[in-house]
């Protein structure tokens, strides 16, 4: 008795071990505020925002079709082979069970990198086609493994007396056999579908632009902040499996000890079970295609007359987009970055022909250097008028024909701090190594923001190539890790909202945004000086669509468009007739938006140092992560 | 042989609304080989686990050598148990499957060396020591089983149908090895089985079981040839079960003929069962018989021929050694000692006549 | 007769040979082959010894030690669980497997990032500490709470090899070896646990392998502030974009991979020990 009551809350912990995250999630959908870290009420919106989300809702279709077509082809080809491989000779069956290992014991990063690597190198164009190879190829040893345990099982004379008894091979096996080992082969389909649906790293390496399932849809927002239509649309995934197992469970399943049922219940039982085993299935998978299907069409339907926007996460108005795509017939497909060094690779290794791009100044200038970018015809983007002078003198420092880029936003980097959790005003960086708020400070985490804070701290240039000061700020780095809360990207916004560290490294275009959400916080750009940047448009050389690319553009340096695009993603816009339409004073002069010359002349713009000095770089950071 | 040495005193049990045993009771002597019989479902499986100690009983004792040992684990009883499908450890040589229960008990290496030769050589597997269990064939398996418990010295060995997976020359040789045993060891055996040759032969004592109940107990002759219901005569070899009424003490009217007989006490005009069986019908000419029929089908069994006679709308089941050829008009005559007769049953329930396949 | 319809069974694993060469082998041999050649195109060995510097060797050590620990937690909370729910029954076995395979319908993103939530300075699970004046959990962005994240997203993986070989142990063989004596401790040690042996080395790898090789956790649960050699491969892909000192940081995780395969190979060799 006591050893059972022991079980029984062995087991409820684990239980809530498992479900804790999932309860989480669940509660996180209804919650008002967009931040994940604030409790702003409770509210059903973002269940009926999600079906308006045609990013999400494409997703959702794309992850779907890819985890229903290849659980379905791996399927069948992994039946094929395991009953194949079953009439092998022994030593040649030991090799292909253990080639069918590989894919399930094989770390997710390495067969997703020789998967990419293969595509590539094959001129693959990466995409929905390539996702789909990857999951059939680690969905068929799923399949092969719960089917042959169920082949060894049947026996081998019932197949041979269908034979027999005059049936084709083929007949036979679908007759005699297949019954036998459908158990296996649903449940390795079921198995198969499951982990396509779950898979992220493998399809994180082998996607191409436009193309998103919900995994890698979630890991761009992870930096700047999941939607909470996406904590919707999970709730509703998990609540329909949820039933449909409850009911498959509570209906047919008692076959035995109830020999004497009257005739009745067992055909209701009988009813049920086509029900649940039939029909239930059936429906699903008509959802899920006539789903695909209407959300297929209504996401491509330009055929060629297309452009591809290869631009950073959560950085472009959706409704632009419709905008544009409604005045011009232009098919936009839209894929995100989180980092430019995540972005560069892409561009240099020419996988994908990206026509219109979002890099940052000194990512600008390696991609000149590096002849990776094509002449704008400035005579296709009128509109370059409205964006001011500085901010076009501002480029030439990256491009300085002014030739190869369309300033987008602009900004500084600054300190983010919580009133009400620091002693005094502050104007220095060197917070950030003041042992007062150990474990409070978010840093940033890439390579040459941190390393461009600490140089402006010494006194140095931020795009100092001396090896002493360098190693003076690797050290001093070193030293503030302890200090360190955790390196962030985007993330620094919604800990800062949920008063979870006290200090943040962030860009202004941020802060804006987090003040409206927390008014405890304050954004400074420190006395010793900081960085401060311009995201361009630029054509890589390698573009399909170029007109398309330069329509884009002009479209995008519109005022009425720049000014709904700063009021969605709150950073400086450098398009003045678009500044000078934002109705709310205070915004529109707004000091961390705007801020007065004086604080930029303490600021400087990244540049480009060498692939040498990147190495120098990346090596030294990587130090600093590694202590 | 006199003494009990385990004694079941009503004992019930049930799983779920399933009332498996009610309120059974039985004794068993020391040295003795007693079978439990019947068929699957009777509870004659779960009879012999709560001997083992691996069921315990809803109500009811379990008295082992004047001891209650109702409610002790199985490692604490002095039987051990040989399972239906030899539930040898995979994980271990054959060596080491006989040995587990030795070196549990702390027992020196070289007394387990000479109990595993000794229990080898008992089972005729002489210099099988190192093998695993899987490149055993299931005779052998199955005497490894029995090895296995023997070496424990156990007072008592249940066996719960060992032989069922065996076929039938295999069984029928293990049949006189299971008897070469016990007798070589002088234990008590408990057996379970649902075949009741395999009854017949080994056994000292049958303990035939339906449907919870214990229907009859006795020795294999008692049991033959005085079946006490029509489910044990059914169920143990072959028989013409039918409807008749006593006339009067010694005389017995089947399908409206008399027949004289042996029992007495069974009243006057009183219905009742009567059991013949096969072999004791003598087949002589329509003249001589008691009941006139015809021979309607024939068939040649090795020993003997398997013959159907209709008589009387009844299709009688003759077993014999002279052929007699299908159409041929025969007599029916049978021994007054032959004849067996048993009361109806008054309740379903408590005899349980329905056989259950 | 037999003959050539034992040849037709085998045409029917053509599609997969032709599968695994074209998607498994060949970009397998081009992960050799760019883990061995330098930018220019040259035979080295440089990107493999890539591995020796400090902070690769350190991202390795922690690694390790980090999956060695969360396996070895998996191991000891699914063996019970194992062992429970093998007792509770044949009927709902299918339902206790689908338990533990449903989570995995909510994102392994989302809930990796709902753990943030629940384990931040001010995130769920302090709130509740707190209103039970009970000291706060302090362990987000440290290695414990990406030991938690492993074990947490690995446990089922642990669980399922382990039921299924618990599940198909007879249960006359326990009773046999109660019968001949052992009491629960050594019927659990000498047969129980040497027969689930196969289920437990499963487990491990399945566990052991995607925690020594994950990113995304310890980027999630540990703040970046601690690198793994995962993170190290990624971004040397995705960052870096030196994609042939990853490949060869990936040939050394190779080895890891290989060994637990031969460990595999030696202790299943049945397959029993296969998770579904």
């Amino acid at each position: 008795m006591m050893k059972s009551v022991l079980q029984r809350v062995y087991l409820t912990l684990i239980l809530i071990l498992l479900y804790a995250p999932i309860v989480t999630l669940m509660i996180l959908s209804f919650n008002k505020s967009k931040s994940r870290s604030k409790w702003g009420g409770f509210t059903t919106r973002w269940y009926v925002e999600l079906f308006r989300n045609d990013q999400i809702m494409n997703a959702l279709y794309t992850t779907l079709i890819i985890a229903l077509l290849s659980a379905l082809i791996a399927t069948v080809i992994g039946t094929a082979a395991a009953i194949g491989i079953q009439a092998l000779r022994n030593r040649f069956r030991t090799f292909m069970m253990g080639v069918t290992n590989i894919p399930m014991l094989n770390a997710d990063i390495v067969t997703g990198i020789s998967l990419m690597l293969l595509f590539i190198a094959f001129r693959f164009s990466l995409g929905f086609s390539t996702i789909l190879l990857a999951h059939i190829t680690f969905n068929i040893p799923y399949v092969i493994l719960s089917v042959t345990p169920k082949l060894k099982q049947t026996n081998k004379s019932t197949y041979e007396a269908a034979l027999d008894l005059g049936a084709s091979p083929v007949h036979a096996f679908f007759k005699v056999v297949f019954p036998d080992i459908l158990p296996g082969v649903s449940s390795g389909f079921l198995l198969a579908f499951t982990m396509s649906l779950d898979d992220f790293i493998i399809t994180h390496f082998t996607k191409g632009p436009g193309v998103d399932t919900l995994s890698t849809k979630i890991y761009s927002e992870v930096r700047k902040g999941i939607k909470p239509e996406m904590y919707a649309l999970s709730t509703i995934m998990f609540v329909t499996v949820l039933l449909l197992l409850i009911l498959v469970n509570i209906s047919p399943e008692e076959k035995q000890g109830r020999r004497r049922e009257p005739v009745k219940l067992q055909r209701r039982h009988k009813l049920s079970r086509l029900l649940f085993r039939k029909i239930v299935p059936v429906m699903m998978a008509v959802v899920v295609i006539v789903g695909g299907v209407f959300y297929g069409s209504r996401a491509d339907n330009g055929g060629n007359n297309q452009v591809i926007v290869y631009n950073w996460g959560e950085y472009l108005d959706p409704d632009a987009i419709a905008m544009f795509e409604e005045e011009t017939g232009i098919d936009v497909v839209y894929e995100e970055f989180e980092t430019n060094e995540i972005m560069y690779p892409k561009i240099q290794s020419g996988a994908i022909a990206y026509d219109v791009v979002c890099p940052s100044d000194y990512m600008i200038q390696r991609m000149i250097e590096n002849n990776l970018l094509a002449e704008i015809d400035f005579s296709n983007i009128p509109n370059i008028k409205e964006i001011g002078d500085t901010y076009m003198e501002m480029s030439r420092q990256f491009d300085p024909d002014n030739k190869y880029s369309v300033p987008y936003t602009w900004g500084t980097v600054g300190i983010l701090y919580n009133k009400t959790m620091v002693d005094e005003p502050i104007d220095s960086w060197s917070v950030l190594w003041d042992e007062k708020y150990k474990d409070n400070i978010l840093m940033q985490d890439s390579v040459r923001d941190a390393f461009g804070i600490t140089l402006k701290y010494l006194g140095y240039s931020l795009n100092s190539t001396d090896l002493d000061e360098l190693e003076a700020a690797k050290k001093l780095l070193i030293e503030q890790k302890p200090l360190v809360q955790a390196y962030v990207i985007d993330q620094v916004r919604d800990k800062m909202i949920g008063n979870e560290a006290a200090i943040g490294v962030i860009y202004s275009g941020e802060a804006i945004y987090t003040q409206w959400e927390n008014p405890d916080l304050q954004y400074v750009i420190p006395k010793e000086g900081s960085n401060v940047w311009v995201d361009s448009w630029v054509i890589p050389k390698n573009a399909k669509h170029k007109e398309n690319a330069e329509t884009f553009i002009n479209f995008l340096c519109r005022p009425d468009i720049a000014k709904m695009n700063f009021d969605y993603i709150t950073y400086s816009t450098p398009n003045v007739g678009g500044r000078a339409l934002i109705e709310d004073e205070s915004l529109r002069n707004n000091p961390i938006a705007f801020p007065p010359a004086k604080d930029l002349d303490r600021c400087e713009t990244f540049r480009f140092l060498g692939d040498e000095n990147d190495a120098i770089y990346n090596e030294l950071w990587r130090e600093v992560k590694s202590k | 042989m006199s003494n009990k040495l385990i004694d079941i005193v009503n004992v019930s049990k049930s799983f779920g609304d399933n009332l498996v045993l009610d309120d059974l009771n039985l004794y068993i002597r020391e040295n003795e080989f007693l079978t439990l019989l019947g068929p699957s479902g009777c509870g004659k499986t779960t009879l012999l686990r709560i001997i083992g100690g691996f069921e315990t009983p809803d109500t009811g004792k379990v008295i082992f050598d004047g001891k209650d040992i109702t409610d002790l684990a199985p490692n604490k009883r002095q039987l051990n148990t040989v399972f239906q499908k030899y539930a040898l450890f995979t994980n271990m040589t054959i060596a080491e499957n006989i040995a587990f229960g030795l070196k549990i008990k702390g027992k020196t290496k070289s007394y387990i060396n000479d109990k595993i030769r000794y229990a080898l050589k008992l089972v005729n597997l002489e210099g099988f020591e190192d093998r695993t269990p899987d490149s055993l064939s299931g005779g052998q398996q199955q005497r490894i089983a029995i090895a296995r418990a023997i070496v424990n010295e156990p007072k008592v060995l249940l066996l719960d149908e060992p032989l069922g997976a065996l076929d039938l020359k295999l069984r029928q040789d293990m049949q006189y090895e299971l008897i070469r045993l016990k007798n070589e060891l002088g234990i008590t055996f408990v057996y379970v089985t649902h075949d009741q040759e395999e009854a017949l032969t080994m056994s000292d004592t049958i303990v035939v079981m339906n449907q919870g109940y214990i229907q009859q107990i006795g020795t294999p002759e008692d049991i033959y040839n005085e079946p006490k219901n029509a489910f044990v005569a059914d169920f143990i070899g072959e028989s013409n079960i039918l409807p008749a009424t006593m006339v009067q003490d010694k005389l017995v009217k089947i399908l409206g003929a008399s027949f004289p007989c042996v029992d007495v006490g069974f009243g006057r005009n009183r219905p009742v069962d009567a059991v013949i069986r096969p072999e004791d019908i003598d087949l002589v000419k329509p003249e001589d018989g008691i009941i006139e029929g015809v021979v309607t089908h024939l068939i040649f069994k090795g020993v003997h021929y398997e013959m159907e006679v209709t008589a009387n709308n009844f299709e009688w089941l003759v077993h014999s050694t002279d052929m007699v050829e299908v159409g041929t008009e025969v007599g029916i005559q049978v021994n007054p000692f032959d004849i067996q007769i048993m009361k109806k049953p008054e309740s379903e329930d408590a005899e349980a006549v329905t056989i259950e396949e | 007769m037999k003959n050539k319809h034992k040849k037709m069974k085998q045409l029917l694993a053509g599609p997969y040979m032709f599968w695994c060469a074209a998607f498994i082998i060949i970009p397998l041999l081009m992960i050799l082959y760019y883990g061995f050649t330098g930018k220019n195109g040259g035979f080295t060995f440089l990107n493999i010894a890539r591995i020796t510097t400090p902070e690769n060797l350190k991202a390795l050590g922690l690694a390790l030690l980090l999956s060695f620990v969360s396996t070895v937690f998996c191991l000891i909370l699914a063996y019970p669980l194992s062992m429970i729910l093998t007792n509770l029954g044949v009927n709902q076995q299918s339902f206790i497997v689908l338990i533990f395979i449903l989570p995995m319908w909510m994102n392994f993103l989302l809930r990796t990032l709902a753990w943030q939530n629940l384990l931040e300075k001010n995130g769920i699970i302090n709130v509740v500490l707190e209103l039970l004046h009970l000291p706060s959990l302090d362990i987000i962005n440290t290695p414990y709470a990406i030991v938690l994240g492993m074990v947490y997203n690995f446990l089922p993986f642990m669980v399922l090899p382990i039921y299924n070989v618990l599940s198909k142990i007879d249960k006359d063989i326990i009773a046999a070896a109660r019968d001949l004596g052992a009491n629960s401790v050594q019927t659990f040690l000498r047969i129980i646990l040497p027969l689930s042996v196969p289920g437990i080395i499963s487990g491990v790898t399945m566990v052991f392998v995607p925690a020594l090789t994950t990113f995304v956790i310890s980027d999630l649960l540990g703040g970046s502030k601690i690198l793994l050699i995962g993170n190290v491969i990624e971004q040397e892909f995705k960052q870096g974009s030196n994609w042939h000192v990853g490949s060869g940081l990936s040939l050394v995780l190779m080895v890891f991979i290989i060994i637990s395969m031969a460990l595999i190979a030696k202790y299943d060799k049945d397959g029993e020990g296969t998770a579904f």
